[in-house]
């Protein structure tokens, strides 16, 4: 019998072998990093108008309340996003001594452009739900005690806004599943919700929280749902 | 045997299958030579007083020679046509499954009908291959390659069908149990999680089984392209001016193929055991794959598929069905190549149209046992169901009185699969391959019919009266079906002509040089050639 193969074609098996192995494990560690919303959604931070919204100077260094802008979380499902109206009354010509600072004053020109010409800021999206998923219910989760900043993650030193967590169907239902078992992870007080410094520091130390916790958990008598009819129509 | 030649050597000839058959006295009444009917003598399985080396020419030389005139405009048709089903669906997953005509109440219709269909064609092949080993079915070596092919080729056209209904099939990995970010785990309890697991599993097992099995057969076509290209290393090239010889390209891709087998003893006994085992694998296969199949009707409440006889009858009716779909393919191929009318005689014909006949009976025993348990249980609704969606014609029921919309779908179940395989019952008739090739293609139309009685009539009208609805197929259903069929045959023109439809060791053992006896004198009546008592 002729030669038909090479003889470096005894290494063929081994070679393939280790390689479909190796392959088939690297291709389903890169589509896990990389193709999952904790990697291409954590982290999505668009271009806003003027700059963005300053969340770490307004809710941060000058302590505002998310509900001063964000006025109806507590009664509606969506977290309203504010009209210009609602910038306009700070940020008016000569409001506060500062606004008269120059810097100050051509970064938020756009501001009373907007209120003159009586149209909104067309504010990008950062936080988007697919369009089989219900609206995030903000003021169901507000009345149970569940932090803007578990969600959203250190909002307050954003100086433009960012993606903090992944929001991937698992994230939810980790939370809805784990509030029942740890519930100092996920549940503060309910005048609590919207201070998020004091909120990052509370669920940095959980077990010191512990039983009032679970008191919380017990006073509000939830059970999470974890069926399908809750977030998909 | 020569008198010249030493004893030994006519006894070292006569083993290695070199000495000619004794010929056989051509008798009318035997048809081609192969259907004897006395009980004391074994019906020869391959004619023409073939000797061992005739088989491998016969088999290789379908690979090895120029294809007949026929082949190249055959798989460009099919081929065009499985394309036009490709488009369509393509179209399909563009623009949704709404281009189906399926609706809330008839929710599977033509695309879990062909499903269910191709599955079951699958089942003679696993049935030939295992169960009929296990049972030394000499016959079967004639025919067990080609079927295995055709089980692969239809779980291919099979497993089609679930994955483009599902809607969104870019999803169609949320059909297996795969980790996610939606932290969704496919439901353990549903009969349709058991039928991902039963079909993969009978795919990757029918596929080793066939693959195995040809692994000595590639051995060859790799040493016969390896022999001719040394006797004359200037042969035919791939294209004209492309000096890449034809038998080196074979040499090589056979020769990957058949993974180093050197017909060694050790090669054949690893083989023999292998082959056992994928047997024994395969044969809980034959009866589990289509009962599961028929739990995704079984296990539900929808009247006319709550029947806790389905799994037998499904797997009966897949049985049928398979060996319609082998005669189906094979009747042609007698005629097309020639010289496979001595591999496949009138008498494996035969035996298969006994298995068509035999199934088929046990499928019309279903049909009537269904309306029995629908009588006897008493429940109404399942009675409804079966004489007003099903059965009742118009020209039964008295003017303006209600009939079963689908009727017709019913009888023509009725007539192509338990009237038409009753003419095998007359010996001329199971004996002519034309009879049994008619009968056959009904059959294969009555099994698809059965599904699609089966899914669409029992849904159509389900409890709610206000949610009746008809079904209706649409272009894209039909494309897509007829595009599956272009998808089968074009496999299979291929397989015939790239790769070995025999298992041409199998088919050696069972010629009568394989017997030590051969060639002996005959000094008992066990082993007279003649017969007689």
């Amino acid at each position: 019998m002729s030669v038909i193969f090479p003889r470096w074609m005894n290494s063929l098996p081994p070679v393939l072998a280790v390689g479909v192995v190796g392959g088939l494990t690297a291709a389903v560690g890169l589509f896990w990093y990389y193709a999952t919303p904790k990697f291409w959604r954590v982290g999505y931070m668009p271009v806003q108008p003027g700059g963005g919204f300053n969340h770490q100077l307004h809710a941060g260094k000058l302590g505002m309340d998310c509900r001063y802008c964000h006025s109806k979380i507590e009664q509606s499902s969506e977290a309203n996003i504010p009209s210009v109206h609602v910038c306009y009354g700070c940020h008016a010509d000569n409001r506060l001594v500062q606004f008269t600072n120059a810097t100050h004053k051509a970064k938020t020109d756009f501001v009373r452009e907007a209120y003159v010409k009586d149209e909104p800021i067309a504010w990008n999206r950062v936080h988007k739900l697919p369009d089989y998923v219900r609206n995030f219910p903000h003021d169901i989760h507000i009345a149970a005690g569940v932090s803007c900043y578990s969600c959203h993650g250190q909002i307050m030193g954003m100086p433009i806004v960012y993606h903090a967590q992944p929001l991937s169907m698992s994230w939810c239902l980790d939370c809805h599943r784990d509030v029942q078992v740890n519930p100092q992870n996920h549940l503060v007080p309910k005048d609590m919700v919207t201070k998020l410094i004091a909120v990052e520091n509370r669920l940095a130390n959980p077990q010191e929280h512990a039983g009032e916790a679970a008191k919380l958990l017990e006073n509000i008598k939830l059970v999470p749902p974890e069926n399908c009819g809750a977030c998909h129509y | 045997m020569s008198s010249a030649m030493h004893p030994d050597e006519a006894t070292a000839r006569r083993l290695a299958g070199l000495a000619a058959a004794p010929a056989a006295p051509p008798n009318p009444d035997h048809g081609d030579g192969s259907l004897i009917d006395e009980p004391g003598v074994r019906a020869p399985l391959v004619l023409g007083n073939r000797s061992f080396g005739d088989v491998t020419n016969i088999v290789c030389g379908y690979i090895e020679n120029k294809p007949a005139r026929w082949w190249l405009p055959a798989v460009l048709f099919t081929g065009s046509i499985a394309g036009l089903g490709g488009l369509f669906i393509g179209y399909l997953v563009i623009t949704g499954i709404g281009t189906w005509g399926l609706n809330n109440q008839v929710d599977w219709a033509w695309d879990i009908t062909n499903f269910v269909f191709w599955i079951g064609i699958g089942h003679a092949g696993t049935l030939i291959s295992a169960i009929l080993c296990l049972l030394k079915q000499k016959w079967r070596t004639a025919i067990n390659r080609s079927a295995e092919a055709m089980t692969i080729f239809a779980v291919i056209c099979a497993a089609t069908f679930p994955g483009i209904h599902i809607g969104r099939q870019w999803m169609a990995w949320m059909l297996f149990p795969i980790p996610n970010a939606n932290a969704i785990w496919p439901n353990f309890r549903s009969p349709l999680l058991w039928d991902v697991f039963a079909v993969s599993t009978y795919g990757t097992v029918s596929l080793l089984f066939w693959y195995m099995g040809m692994i000595p057969d590639l051995a060859t076509l790799r040493d016969r392209a390896d022999a001719r290209l040394r006797r004359n290393p200037n042969g035919a090239t791939i294209l004209p001016f492309v000096p890449i010889r034809i038998d080196r390209v074979r040499a090589f891709v056979y020769g990957l193929l058949a993974v180093g087998w050197r017909f060694s003893s050790r090669h054949w006994h690893r083989y023999e055991a292998a082959y056992l085992v994928l047997a024994g694998i395969s044969t809980p296969l034959v009866l589990s794959v289509h009962s599961i199949v028929s739990f995704d009707f079984a296990t539900s409440i929808i009247p006319g598929w709550h029947t806790t006889i389905f799994p037998p009858y499904f797997v009966a009716g897949a049985i049928f069905g398979g060996f319609a779909m082998v005669l189906l393919l094979l009747i042609p191929f007698r005629i097309l190549f020639p010289y496979m009318r001595d591999l496949i005689t009138l008498r494996h014909l035969e035996n298969m149209a006994k298995i068509v006949l035999a199934t088929g009976m046990m499928v019309g025993f279903a049909y009537g046992m269904e309306f029995f348990i629908a009588w006897y249980s008493g429940s109404k609704f399942e009675q409804e169901a079966f004489l007003y969606n099903r059965l009742m014609p118009p020209f039964l029921v008295g003017e303006g009185e209600r009939y079963a919309p689908y009727w017709w779908a019913y009888w023509s179940m009725i007539g192509c699969n338990v009237l038409s395989p009753q003419l095998f019952w007359f010996k001329a008739m199971r004996r002519s391959p034309l009879v049994i090739f008619i009968v056959s293609l009904l059959v294969t139309i009555g099994m698809w019919f059965e599904r699609f009685v089966i899914i669409v009539t029992s849904l159509h009208r389900a409890f709610l009266p206000g949610e009746w609805h008809m079904f209706h197929p649409t272009l894209v259903d039909i494309l897509i079906f007829v595009g599956s069929c272009g998808v089968f045959l074009t496999l299979f023109l291929l397989f015939a002509r790239y790769l070995p439809m025999f298992a041409m060791a199998e088919v050696k053992a069972v010629l009568p040089q394989a017997s030590p006896h051969h060639g002996e004198e005959p000094t008992t009546a066990a082993y007279s050639t003649t017969g007689g008592h």
